[in-house]
């Protein structure tokens, strides 16, 4: 799926930074059975250092991890208040980029979350609730290869 | 030895009672104290000496607080002052004294005077001594909690390890078997998604296993137990770990290497949560007869006398804590902007000999 032809996961993931005027930007997938399906963000915008690329998920660990896991769209609005300082290391994207507020969403691919994609602020607050709704809405129902819904079937 | 004349006993007897630094107190029959030294005065509250002076109360009982029997640390059955026909040569009791309130003191209490019941109180003050033994058995305790913690950790990661995962792992071995019998697409589908989640739960175990104790700790010894921890890190965290170990694969007591890799263990974490850093520069060498592990990120840094610790501030005394364990020296280098460096030596050569018997 990564080479989805006519699909440049770079050139989207910037405009929509562009767009919503984001701080940062990632896309992560989860990679085929041979490795064990861990998730490692593929592509990244806005990005502080080259961390992200050295990052590997389990279900379960982590932003994409748990998005993954859940396949349900996650909001952090204020790290400082949402997550105690000492967990704050389980979740290596916030800390590595400095993000204080981010929203992440499941991409599917028919009835299985297939990738994550996470936006967020280095300022605090600055997503909530009704703008993390109209970032929802604003993507499209697809997004290259995946679905931004649950599919019917698979 | 000089001759000793009743006149010079006399002297020295005098002196001892004015400059000695044990509290004596003569008491006669009733309880009540008839002569009290300088040292005595001393530890004393004021108002308790003028009610003696003064003839209100002239009890020793308000100032003793109770000794320590072999049911109570502080007792008032079968009082050395009711029953002077026990043994009370050497016992603990507890005085109210003054500005210190209660405080332990080693006292002997026997007759000097038979005839007319007087008896000497001698108080020696164990405060110091008390302290130094507290400090040698809270040490001895924190030696046993940490030899018990990484015992419990080892077995259940060898349990996990050994059985749970071998039994999840034969399991999966007959589900793959299933995969080439006769059996319809719909089930292999089905098959096909719970061996991939068994393959994932059984990735968990192993992790959980490595991250409780890693077994190639005691299999392999340091340099590997690290290798495979700071690949983890790197995956977990997007950290960089660089490694020199020039160690040559050697093996030291278990009680050093355990102390060793958790301290590391300990200073990368912090360095990956406060330092700020995407990279953590870990040393692994012999020096002088010294094992020595350094530490060093150039990340953030912190004030060392700020007092407020940005965690817990357990991790800082628990590495302290480990280091004594062993004998080691525990150094922390930190200053704002200017990195940490944690550094860790531990003496070897008492070791050398056990390693290489084995």
């Amino acid at each position: 799926m990564n080479n989805q032809p006519g699909f440049h996961y770079q050139e989207e993931i910037d405009k929509l930074r562009e767009r919503f005027r984001f701080d940062f930007v990632s896309l992560a997938w989860v990679q085929p059975a041979e490795d064990r399906f861990v998730l490692t963000w593929q592509y990244a915008s806005g990005n502080l250092n080259e961390r992200y690329k050295r990052i590997v998920l389990h279900s379960g660990k982590g932003i994409a991890g748990i998005v993954f896991k859940t396949g349900k769209p996650m909001l952090i609005q204020n790290v400082a208040a949402d997550l105690s300082s000492r967990d704050l290391f389980n979740y290596p994207i916030i800390v590595a980029e400095q993000l204080k507020s981010l929203g992440a969403v499941p991409l599917w691919e028919g009835k299985r979350v297939v990738g994550v994609l996470l936006a967020g602020y280095r300022t605090e607050d600055r997503l909530d609730e009704s703008s993390f709704e109209l970032f929802q809405q604003g993507l499209e129902t697809e997004f290259g290869a995946f679905r931004v819904k649950e599919g019917a079937h698979p | 030895m000089i001759q000793m004349t009743e006149e010079h006993l006399h002297d020295l007897l005098k002196k001892m009672y004015l400059n000695s630094m044990e509290a004596i107190f003569f008491i006669d029959e009733d309880g009540n104290v008839i002569a009290m030294n300088p040292a005595a005065e001393n530890i004393l509250d004021v108002d308790v000496i003028r009610r003696m002076r003064s003839g209100v109360d002239e009890s020793f009982c308000q100032t003793c607080k109770g000794y320590t029997d072999e049911k109570d640390l502080i007792s008032c059955s079968k009082c050395y002052l009711d029953y002077p026909q026990g043994e009370f040569s050497s016992f603990q009791v507890y005085l109210k004294t003054r500005g210190e309130g209660i405080v332990p003191y080693a006292a002997s209490y026997h007759t000097i005077d038979e005839s007319r019941g007087i008896r000497v109180l001698m108080l020696l003050d164990l405060t110091k001594q008390q302290k130094t033994q507290e400090m040698l058995q809270r040490m001895n305790m924190l030696k046993y909690v940490i030899k018990a913690q990484e015992d419990e950790r080892k077995r259940i990661s060898r349990e996990l390890h050994d059985s749970v995962a071998q039994e999840l792992l034969s399991s999966l071995v007959d589900l793959r078997v299933l995969k080439y019998m006769d059996v319809g697409e719909d089930a292999l589908n089905k098959l096909r998604q719970t061996e991939a989640s068994l393959t994932r739960l059984l990735d968990d175990i192993r992790h959980l296993s490595v991250e409780l104790r890693p077994s190639s700790l005691d299999d392999l010894g340091l340099e590997a137990a690290f290798r495979s921890h700071f690949k983890w890190i790197e995956k977990n965290y997007g950290i960089l770990v660089r490694f020199s170990a020039e160690l040559a694969a050697a093996r030291y007591g278990s009680e050093i290497e355990t102390v060793v890799y958790r301290v590391c263990q300990e200073a990368v974490l912090n360095a990956l949560k406060y330092s700020g850093m995407d990279e953590v520069h870990v040393r692994l060498c012999e020096e002088q007869g010294q094992l020595l592990l350094t530490v060093r990120d150039d990340g953030v840094g912190f004030d060392l006398n700020a007092g407020e610790a940005k965690g817990t501030g357990l991790g800082l005394y628990g590495m302290r804590e480990r280091a004594e364990l062993v004998g080691g020296q525990f150094m922390l280098l930190s200053a704002p902007g200017g990195g940490t460096t944690v550094q860790l030596r531990i003496p070897i050569s008492s070791f050398e000999g056990e390693a290489n018997e084995s």
